[in-house]
């Protein structure tokens, strides 16, 4: 890399941080006509739907358990979750590894992956302006200076892990 | 995603490795102590090594906790260091009491580790009164005999030469009536290490050795004379004959004529005339000084085994004695999971690994010939057909020896076992004797982790139940001692574990009795019940005979924590007694929990796995044969009635546009309870390595884990046990399955079952 791009990328770099201090990275995806986004330091893995098994007597919101490389995973339908309207699996589903640190990885069965968000902190709305009583797992609202006015509904992985 | 720095990932693999070590020594102190205690029950006397070995082992826990900031740790191996210390030199001497604080101390670091491993505060307070306890025992030392020694032919010079340790084994051993011998052996400097530890071993069955004296009288420069000193209660032509070599010769060191006249060598021997010489630095005590005020020969042999007085004589009043752990908080589990593996075994898995590399490039070269159609397809199939045989047999190869190096001999749990029997019979005065068979029956290493608590409980109810008290055994003509049995064989593909105890035996009324007093069962129901399903009583949560809660049992906790254990394992539990000869309790146990044989079902187009072995047969149900008794369905198998369940229905799943035209009823069995099972479609059998379900699904009952069978899919595991349990649970239920057997039975008395 040459001596004038590198400092041109730094300065550019410098003047964002300077502009709304630190940023962190969403995976944004598609949900039933919305956009989500999770901390992707909380998703290991995307992967295609490999067949999910059914298990009966599960909660409702659990489509089943998959193989991963020999490891049980245990598959959340996140519409029915977040109670929204059931639709088929197609050939752009993903299943998000979700990793929070508790020990089990659970995967999320979404509609399709979109991309990877930097977010600054003047970026992100608090989960209050929606109104006093949200649930746990929504974490504020996402808008990209660069994203055309579209918002991101940003998600706490925890609650829906813990409790799927 | 960013990855955690790898400082914190090494620290923590150095932490597991601590943990491991640290448990291993533990373990190891736990066997060292129990030999220590049946060596001094039994001869009165032990092997001085074995008091060796305990220090060493404390010492490197010592270095090993400092190293980790385990500072509490660090503290109480550095008392009992030297508390050992003064025991090896014979400064204290080893009686049961004390034995009683090392076995305590051994339990203190089970409880430490676990403490630093976060899982339970720290017991602060109580290493604090152990340390307190070995202060008072180190303070208390006695004096060590002298005089003795004088009666030998000894050089005196030699008394110069000999560190404080070796001249406590040569008069401890004097006093046991051992002879000393002589050896001078010439070695070849070239082979001087080999050949030293060969004699050392060929000396060690016939006697002691106290020390190597050099003799400076080798012939040339290539050799080396030493002369060994050595105790051995054998004549010196026995040991000739033991110990033969080229350049050995022994003659016995002879007593004198007139010992007694002669002043002891010993006695006034001042520190500073001891050599440092080539023995390693004098450790410098007070035992010679100590030695000279007393001037008596005071005896080192062992105090009888009497708890109480041995406790007082030590000058510790019972209450003095820490407790090692309340007996509701202990747990034998260890604290880690790791197997040691034969390197060998690895080997193998090895060369294994290596075959199944071979078939994968004979797959990559015959992919690549189709794709260019460089091979017709009869011969493809013909290739594919062969590479999958072979395939296959490495696999079987690789699974089975991956089996072994989890398996591991269950002395692993009985050690600790033959631990706690020590304890318990010494804090309630009952006197017991463990007997093990079996010790080196392997078994897969979970399961010997599950195992250790509930034959912890099933021990502590044999002693506190079982085993009488020394006046009303001997009342009854039984041996003063009980026995409590601990046998373990293998039985086709279970092991079997058996408790057996020649106590009182349990009375099959008086259970009954105690049972409807708890409001375990209605008076009525005991009626109805059989001898042994009084007995299986005992299983029950909440059930205790005892009016007197001890800290051993009666809280009713205990038996019914057993069977649910076992049971997880995959196990059953039985028992039988006999009043007044004594109880059998039998574990049934899988040898293994990672590979499972199992039968595949389908049930609402779907497949599921139930282990073999829970499953007794498979038949067709001929839905004629089936009765509806309010609610519940039951099938008429051979003159005898089996409650059954439709699975699709238990599991709540939609039925398949296609009904099926015939269902199975797959029986299957857990101790003496039957349910069959309806299913679709008879799949196959197959060997499954099963896993766990995941936490978020912890509240779903039913399956005991799932496994995966090739092409991505995945097939669930149903628990049995817990479906038994699930469909038979209420006593109704259980009557109403009764009745029918009874009514069952008169309507065709040739079909009766035994």
């Amino acid at each position: 890399m040459s001596q004038g791009l590198k400092s041109r990328k730094d300065r550019r770099a410098t003047r964002r941080t300077d502009d709304a201090g630190k940023r962190s990275e969403y995976l944004a995806f598609g949900l039933a006509g919305e956009t989500y986004a999770v901390p992707i330091a909380h998703v290991a893995e995307i992967l295609r739907p490999p067949p999910i098994t059914e298990v009966p007597r599960a909660p409702s919101t659990v489509c089943g358990v998959i193989s991963v490389r020999g490891r049980l995973v245990t598959v959340v339908d996140l519409r029915r979750r977040m109670h929204l309207a059931d639709a088929p699996v197609d050939r752009k589903a993903r299943i998000l590894l979700a990793d929070v640190g508790s020990g089990e990885q659970v995967g999320l069965l979404v509609d399709e992956v979109h991309q990877v968000w930097r977010l600054s902190a003047a970026e992100i709305e608090p989960a209050q302006v929606l109104g006093g009583d949200q649930p746990a797992h929504i974490a504020g609202i996402g808008r990209p200076a660069d994203a055309r006015g579209r918002i991101l509904i940003l998600l706490d992985l925890r609650p829906i892990v813990e409790a799927p | 995603m960013l990855e955690g720095g790898g400082g914190r990932e090494g620290a923590d693999k150095a932490r597991d490795e601590f943990f491991n070590e640290a448990q291993e020594l533990v373990d190891g102190l736990g066997r060292d102590l129990l030999a220590l205690d049946a060596a001094l029950k039994k001869e009165g006397q032990f092997d001085a090594e074995l008091i060796n070995d305990v220090f060493r082992g404390v010492h490197t826990l010592k270095g090993l906790s400092g190293l980790f900031g385990a500072t509490r740790m660090a503290g109480l191996s550095h008392q009992l260091e030297d508390a050992l210390d003064d025991l090896r030199l014979g400064r204290i001497e080893l009686t049961a009491a004390v034995l009683d604080l090392l076995f305590q101390a051994v339990s203190l670091y089970t409880r430490l580790l676990t403490a630093e491993k976060g899982e339970l505060p720290e017991p602060a307070q109580e290493v604090e009164e152990l340390l307190s306890v070995l202060g008072q025992v180190s303070a208390r030392r006695a004096g060590a005999s002298v005089g003795t020694v004088a009666q030998y032919d000894l050089d005196p010079g030699l008394f110069g030469v000999l560190t404080e340790y070796e001249e406590h084994r040569l008069r401890t051993t004097i006093q046991q009536g051992l002879h000393l011998h002589r050896i001078r052996v010439r070695f070849s400097l070239a082979t001087i290490d080999s050949a030293l530890d060969e004699l050392k071993a060929a000396v060690r069955p016939h006697g002691e050795i106290i020390t190597y004296l050099p003799t400076g009288s080798g012939t040339d420069a290539e050799t080396i004379d030493l002369e060994i000193l050595m105790a051995s209660a054998e004549a010196p032509d026995r040991l000739r004959a033991a110990i033969q070599g080229p350049n050995v010769s022994i003659d016995e060191v002879p007593r004198r004529a007139s010992a007694s006249a002669r002043p002891s060598l010993l006695a006034p021997r001042p520190a500073e005339a001891r050599v440092p010489g080539e023995f390693g630095p004098v450790p410098p005590g007070p035992s010679a000084s100590a030695a000279a005020d007393r001037g008596r020969a005071a005896s080192l042999a062992v105090e009888p085994q009497n708890p109480a007085g041995a406790a007082s004589s030590m000058g510790l009043s019972r209450a003095a004695v820490p407790r090692a752990a309340a007996a509701g908080e202990m747990s034998l589990r260890s604290i880690t999971q790791t197997v040691r593996v034969d390197i060998r075994k690895l080997d193998r898995l090895m060369t294994i690994v290596g075959e199944l590399a071979i078939v994968k490039t004979a797959i990559a070269k015959l992919s690549d010939q189709a794709r260019t159609r460089a091979i017709g397809p009869r011969e493809l199939a013909h290739e594919l057909q062969r590479l999958n045989r072979t395939f296959d047999r490495h696999l079987a190869q690789m699974q089975g020896g991956i089996l072994e190096v989890r398996m591991v001999p269950l002395g692993q749990a009985f050690d600790k076992l033959a631990r706690i029997v020590r304890q318990i019979s010494r804090e309630h005065a009952r006197e017991v004797r463990l007997v093990v068979t079996g010790a080196e029956t392997e078994i897969d290493k979970l399961i010997v982790e599950e195992l250790s608590d509930p034959l912890m409980h099933m021990i502590r109810n044999a002693i506190d139940h079982g085993i009488e008290s020394r006046e009303d055994r001997l009342r009854v003509g039984k041996p003063p001692i009980g026995t409590i049995a601990l046998n373990a064989f293998q039985k086709a593909n279970h092991v079997v574990i058996e408790v057996e105890d020649d106590g009182a035996g349990m009375d099959p009324t008086a259970l009954a009795a105690a049972a409807v007093r708890r409001g375990v069962v209605s008076a009525e129901e005991a009626e109805a019940m059989t001898s042994r399903e009084v007995m299986a009583l005992v299983f029950m949560p909440g059930f205790t005979t005892k009016e007197v809660v001890t800290d051993l049992s009666g809280r009713g906790v205990g038996l019914d924590v057993v069977k649910t254990n076992i049971a997880k394992l995959g196990g059953v539990v039985d028992i039988a007694s006999d009043v007044g000869i004594g109880t059998k309790m039998t574990i049934t146990l899988p040898i293994t929990l990672a590979i499972i044989n199992v039968l595949l079902v389908e049930i609402g187009g779907r497949l599921f796995a139930i282990p073999l072995a829970n499953v007794d047969e498979a038949i067709a149900l001929d839905e004629t044969h089936v009765r509806a008794i309010e609610s519940r369905e039951v099938l008429s198998v051979r003159g005898a009635s089996l409650p059954i369940a439709r699975l699709q229905r238990l599991f709540g799943m939609q039925r398949p546009r296609v009904s099926h035209q015939r269902a199975f009823v797959v029986i299957a069995q857990v101790a003496d309870r039957r349910l069959g099972l309806v299913v679709d479609e008879l799949v196959g059998q197959r060997d499954i390595v099963i896993k766990p379900l995941g936490k978020s699904l912890a509240g779903t009952r039913g399956f005991a884990g799932a496994t995966e069978l090739g092409d991505q899919r995945v097939a669930l595991v149903i628990d049995v046990a817990a479906l038994i349990e699930e469909v038979l649970a209420s006593a109704e239920t259980r009557r109403l399955a009764q009745i029918e057997n009874e009514e069952s039975s008169r309507r065709h008395p040739a079909l009766r079952r035994a």
